[in-house]
């Protein structure tokens, strides 16, 4: 498996403050899933953010399909943004242009022709289940069809990686399990490369392969997420698992009834609704 | 003053009028979204932080500000000569008219820009726009409605600046207030001067308004 995205010492301070990264090292194979998890504050954001040097590293570097971002000229960097995708929280989404034109923009901005860049537009929107709202404009979305809007959007311009951040976490439960299963419908029909940023560990639970637990500005585990979730090390991992306010039977009981629902042809169904067919009480 | 030639007056005071505040707003904004446009770029969150321009610039349209439009009206009377002939009348009004409200468009155009959310702007960037693509196709976009209402009321001061450059033979319909009302005694005429006045103002703000909420896509 070729490494796709590699950091390297990445350190990060804002100004005079404290380090919010500090000697960041990761290895990111093309086409996984890879998770990096950590408590509100232990610096994600700043971490997706110097992926694609949106900000500037103050140490170390990032090496992207095999070339160092610290070294590009302008443009090059420029170029280099466009094959990686990135998806935020709050969507992002231009307010004044309709969906359509939200998909068309990273297209547009390359100088894709207009035609190419609509036909183009229309196919993404089915992929996320969205054609009937080319037209739209996002303000008429509730929040998941806007995130799948923006994820078109992300990878319009088919890049080899594509960064989510907290991608779900405005999301309710429902929803979310609806846009990670579009992020590995993705993976595996596309073999695009994601790193899922949450502070969720269900969400890494269901979609990722690896994960890094980020604490306090520093990688302290890396590895299958298994292995981590299911044999965590250092404290920041065992608070992380133990933390979750999902108990490990609760979490377990729902795994199992979630894999009764799709064994059993129920795919689509939540898990509420699968035990309140089974005539199973919760509350 | 029969009511034809009363009529007659008045709606060649408004043309006038109207001809020194559409010009004047036109060629400020011509000078004025530029330098708003580049206080927003060059602001320590800018796309190109620029402690220094910033800070002049911010000084110098401050300054601008200041002056009281009459000072400023007679302080450029010699700029005045020189670009348009002469010194009275509505197209020498639309030298200081422009070089007044220019300044002040500077500050409404960076203050709609502002308000564009910051998540747009890093989207853009992480999707490889550049700086120049970032300010035509996000922040000018989206601030449109804004910007809309920021010109609404850019038009409007600048009518009332122009009815007081009446007062000082700047034509239009101050001039006909102060000639008629005032030297003469037409009280009526005044009135109706005011009256119109207020009613194109207001029809200014009305319509800038409406026309920023119609085309507002956030609902
Ligand atoms: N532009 C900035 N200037 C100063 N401090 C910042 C900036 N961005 C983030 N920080 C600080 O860095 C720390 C980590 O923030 P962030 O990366 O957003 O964390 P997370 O996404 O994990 O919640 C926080 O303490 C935050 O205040
Ligand atoms: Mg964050």
């Amino acid at each position: 498996m070729g490494v796709i995205l590699e950091l390297r010492g990445l350190s990060k301070r804002f100004g005079q403050g404290e380090s919010v990264l500090e000697d960041v090292s990761l290895k990111i194979g093309e086409g996984e899933i890879f998770g990096l998890i950590g408590k509100s504050g232990a610096g994600k954001s700043t971490l997706a953010r110097c992926v694609s040097y949106l900000e500037e590293p103050t140490a170390g570097g990032v090496v992207f399909a095999g070339r160092e971002m610290g070294a590009l000229s302008r443009g090059e960097l420029y170029e280099a943004r466009r094959s990686m995708g990135m998806v935020f929280q709050q969507f992002n989404l231009l307010m004044q242009r309709s969906v359509i034109g939200n998909v068309c923009f990273p297209m547009e901005i390359s100088g894709w022709k207009r035609r190419a860049a609509r036909e183009r537009a229309l196919k993404l929107l089915e992929t996320v289940g969205l054609s009937d709202k080319a037209d739209a404009y996002p303000s008429t979305l509730s929040g998941g069809q806007r995130q799948r809007v923006a994820i078109a959007r992300a990878i319009a311009l088919s890049p080899r990686i594509l960064l989510c951040d907290e991608a779900t976490s405005a999301l309710d439960p429902e929803t979310t399990r609806g846009i990670l299963a579009l992020l590995r419908e993705l993976n595996q029909n596309m073999g695009i490369t994601i790193l899922v940023i949450t502070h969720e560990m269900l969400v890494v639970e269901s979609i990722c392969h690896r994960v890094a637990i980020l604490d306090r500005s520093r990688v302290v585990e890396v590895g299958d997420v298994r292995e981590v979730f299911d044999h965590p090390k250092t404290e920041a991992a065992k608070a992380l698992v133990a933390g979750d306010g999902q108990p490990d039977r609760a979490r377990k009981l729902l795994r199992a009834v979630e894999a009764y629902r799709d064994k059993a042809g129920l795919a689509g169904i939540s898990a509420e609704e699968v035990l309140r067919r089974a005539g199973i009480p919760i509350d | 003053m029969p009511a034809s030639q009363l009529i007659d007056l008045l709606w060649e005071g408004m043309l006038e009028t109207l001809y020194m505040t559409l010009w004047s707003a036109a060629l400020a904004y011509l000078i004025g979204l530029p330098m708003g446009v580049l206080m927003v770029v060059t602001d320590r969150e800018g796309l190109r932080p620029m402690k220094r321009l910033n800070a002049a610039l911010g000084a110098f349209v401050n300054l601008a500000r200041s002056i009281p439009f009459l000072i400023l009206l007679i302080a450029v009377i010699p700029l005045t000569r020189a670009i348009v002939g002469r010194i009275v009348g509505s197209t020498a009004t639309i030298v200081p008219l422009t070089l007044s409200a220019a300044p002040f468009i500077a500050r409404l155009v960076e203050s709609s820009l502002k308000e564009v959310d910051a998540g747009m702007v890093l989207a853009a960037r992480a999707m490889g726009a550049t700086p120049a693509q970032i300010i035509r196709k996000v922040l000018l976009t989206e601030a449109r409605p804004s910007l809309l209402l920021g010109a609404a009321i850019a038009v409007t001061t600048i009518l009332g600046y122009s009815a007081m450059a009446g007062f000082v033979g700047g034509g239009g319909l101050g001039d006909i207030a102060i000639r008629y009302g005032f030297y003469r005694y037409q009280r009526d005429t005044m009135l109706w001067t005011v009256a119109l006045l207020v009613i194109v103002v207001q029809l200014f703000q009305e319509a800038g308004a409406r026309a920023a909420r119609r085309i507002d896509k956030r609902i």
